[in-house]
């Protein structure tokens, strides 16, 4: 829809299309899927298309390489020749649009990328070829290479296919979340009536009302009703959240249960949401870029053949000025830099994979790479180091009760409430060391962020039980800053119950064995430095920071950078998500936030901390590979080279010189997906 | 073996028609989400 703004308000003709009986919706995102979903469908039908005529071409290449002399007739060749280049029209003019198109933007900008040489390398062959098939007494001699060339078009494609379904997945997700927020919501007008208006339109102190099932489109009060939300996509809570009035509730939040009335006490920027995902994507968009190692080997090569070609061609001019224009071209073919450009992806594509069997999902190929080269790992704590439930630590009990039916108790009203304390206690009650007979509770109230008060009961008389905070116990508070939970009745305190993070099984296992790499090892939290530094001793940290904002953790990180360290970041919060987004590698947990995911290189459902040490260790193995391989293409191009250039090459050769090194590369790289064992935490 | 001077091409035709027959394919987004049609019979609408 275009309209002048100076002749008509989009509120009229909203209304003219509303009148004719439509429905106008803003269409935000549908362009940019529609893009991708159009550019997917595109890559995959020249992928196939490279792949079909591949085949069919292999099958007309196969008598020339079986036959005995004087089997193939002439004619049968020449036909079998004019086949295969009517296929290969297709996988050169289409398959390989990618290629010649990324070629020409880099000659436009003068810089040198791999695509550069691959795609002089293919055209000359095909231009080689296409003489060979129609003018076989020509200048460029009769030799055709159409099945090497349309098997190593169809390998890169099938790498280019696989790296672009895996950026996609994570544009997507990305897409969603900024999505979230609804496009307009009701709002009560000064007639007292409510009205849709567009979410911009939105000032702060309107009064709106949200009905279940839809987004909170800003921050704000709850004045009236209660519901329960799904904050899921900001805190990583999964369970869905109390709120009734005078509790604030976030954009981008959902209301899931019942219709509330909100005051807009933040807008746009200012909310929460936008805050970090505005840090987030600046965060990203300065991460420290790596140049991809095949990219910087790709102008000393362009370099170096050409300058083979033009020399051969020069010296071959004094002696045999008819023989010149052909070594020179062979030169050209024979270094078609197949194995070159197949290094990198292969090796990488056959790391990923064996990471995703291990349950470690990389979201960017690339970061392979950076991986390797990380001499620093960053890990925050809660959720990460650390398991999202709590547990019972020290517990203390009046004289005459024992520890085992205080616990009951508690767990008795605990029964009756989901909160993540509630939770741990529970647990605990079941713990062989607290068994007891247990009790009964009924008439259970909760008081929202001070604790449970109920009646409970074994057999006897009933007793009126609290538990929560001090004040709510009344009780006084121990000058401490450990988490506590206390048990009260009408005689007052009861029993006193410590809680603690309990630290992930592996967390210990996995500093040791990242120190071991010699990494080092930091830890970032945003939590109180006591409790930081607790955490960090049990598993093995020495370098801490407690009590860090967003915007400090991304700062300390910063600085780490600007030593020259190669950082990754483990995390799972929303706090985290700048700083995964500005690390050179980020991993992200499977609890994790979805937006902290959609940031991240590598995902890691299990929870599994062993993983980081296993993505790490294979990435440097993926490493050693892409350098054999890149070795492997140097060593086969020089070893060919001067035997194109003095003619002692013949066309057979240099066509299964090209395919077998394609080849090797990808087997070589298929070693990598020899998985190694991840031990399973709990 | 004259055949061949036939069959050799009819196999160009045929290639090009099982092209066609997978563009038709994508373009209808066959291969986008291969669960839909599993799925299909547990959405109402």
């Amino acid at each position: 829809m275009i309209w002048s703004a100076a002749q008509v308000q989009p509120s009229a003709w909203m209304l003219a299309i509303q009148k004719s009986g439509y429905r106008a919706m803003p269409a935000n995102d549908v362009f940019a899927s529609e893009r991708r979903r159009v550019e997917t469908r595109k890559a995959l039908w020249r992928w196939l298309v490279a792949g079909l005529c591949m085949m069919q071409v292999m099958m007309y290449a196969y008598p020339a390489y079986t036959a005995h002399p004087g089997d193939l007739t002439a004619e049968m060749e020449r036909l079998l020749r004019w086949a295969s280049w009517v296929l290969s029209l297709p996988v050169m003019l289409f398959s390989c649009g990618p290629f010649f198109g990324n070629a020409l933007r880099d000659l436009r900008r003068g810089t040198v990328s791999m695509d550069l040489p691959v795609a002089i390398g293919i055209a000359i062959t095909f231009v080689v070829s296409s003489f060979g098939t129609f003018d076989p007494g020509g200048v460029f001699g009769r030799a055709v290479y159409f099945d090497s060339l349309t098997m190593f078009v169809f390998f890169l494609l099938t790498g280019r296919w696989l790296e672009l379904r895996l950026r996609d997945r994570t544009a997507g997700s990305l897409e969603a979340l900024m999505n979230r927020l609804p496009e307009s919501l009701e709002r009560l007008n000064a007639q007292g009536l409510y009205e849709r208006v567009a979410t911009r339109r939105l000032l702060v102190g309107d009064l709106v009302r949200v009905h279940p099932g839809e987004a909170f489109a800003a921050d704000g009060l709850v004045e009236q009703g209660e519901t329960l939300v799904d904050e899921a996509l900001l805190t990583g809570e999964s369970h869905a959240l109390r709120r009734g009035p005078g509790s604030t509730v976030v954009a981008g939040s959902h209301n899931l249960s019942s219709t509330v009335l909100m005051r807009v006490q933040a807008l746009g920027e200012q909310t929460r949401f936008a805050q970090i995902v505005a840090l987030m994507q600046s965060a990203s968009t300065t991460k420290p870029g790596s140049a991809a190692l095949a990219d910087r080997l790709a102008r000393p090569f362009l370099i170096g053949v050409l300058l083979a070609a033009g020399l051969s061609c020069l010296w071959w001019w004094q002696t045999d000025p008819e023989r010149a224009l052909m070594v020179a071209v062979a030169v050209l073919v024979v270094t078609c830099p197949c194995a070159l450009s197949l290094a990198t992806p292969a090796a990488m594509l056959a790391a990923a994979g064996n990471l995703a069997r291990g349950g470690i999902m990389v979201r960017n190929l690339q970061a392979l790479e950076a991986l390797s080269a990380v001499d620093t790992v960053v890990f925050d704590k809660t959720g990460t180091l650390t398991q999202e439930a709590m547990v019972i630590g020290h517990a203390e009990a009046r004289a005459g009760t024992s520890l085992a039916e205080a616990m009951q108790m508690a767990a008795s009203l605990a029964a009756h409430s989901l909160h993540p304390v509630s939770r741990a206690l529970l647990a605990a009650s079941r713990l062989e060391a607290y068994a007891e007979t247990a009790w009964t509770c009924d008439a259970v109230t909760e008081f929202a962020g001070q604790g449970l008060e109920g009646r409970a009961e074994r057999g006897a008389e009933p007793v009126l039980l609290r538990l929560g905070s001090a004040r709510f116990c009344g009780v006084t508070r121990d000058p401490s800053n450990m988490l506590r939970v206390y048990l009260s009745d009408a005689k007052g305190w009861l029993a006193t119950f410590e809680l603690r993070e309990a630290v992930r099984a592996q967390a210990a296992q996995t500093v040791a064995a990242l120190l071991q790499a010699g990494v080092q090892v930091h830890l970032l939290s945003g939590d109180d430095d006591a409790s930081v530094r607790r955490v960090a001793a049990q598993v093995g940290i020495e370098l801490v920071q407690g009590a860090c904002s967003p915007a400090e953790k991304l700062a300390v990180m910063r600085n780490l950078q600007s030593q020259g360290r190669k950082v990754a970041m483990v995390g799972d919060g929303l706090n985290d998500g700048p700083v995964l987004a500005g690390a050179h590698v980020s991993f992200a947990f499977g609890q994790a936030v979805p937006l902290a995911q959609a940031q991240s290189d590598f995902v890691v459902p299990g929870g599994q901390l062993m993983a980081v040490v296993h993505a790490l260790q294979l990435s440097r193995k993926t490493m050693s590979v892409v350098r054999q391989n890149l070795w492997w293409a140097l060593l086969y191009n020089a070893a060919c080279v001067p035997l194109a250039i003095v003619g002692m090459l013949p066309a057979w050769l240099a066509g299964l010189g090209m395919a077998c090194s394609s080849l090797v590369v990808v087997a070589n790289a298929l070693r990598l997906t020899a998985s190694a064992h991840i031990p399973k935490g709990r | 073996m004259d055949i061949l001077y036939l069959l050799i091409p009819l196999s160009v035709v045929l290639v090009f028609c099982i092209l066609v027959g997978l563009w038709w394919a994508i373009d209808r987004g066959q291969f986008e989400d291969i669960e839909r049609e599993g799925e299909r019979i547990l959405k109402d609408s």
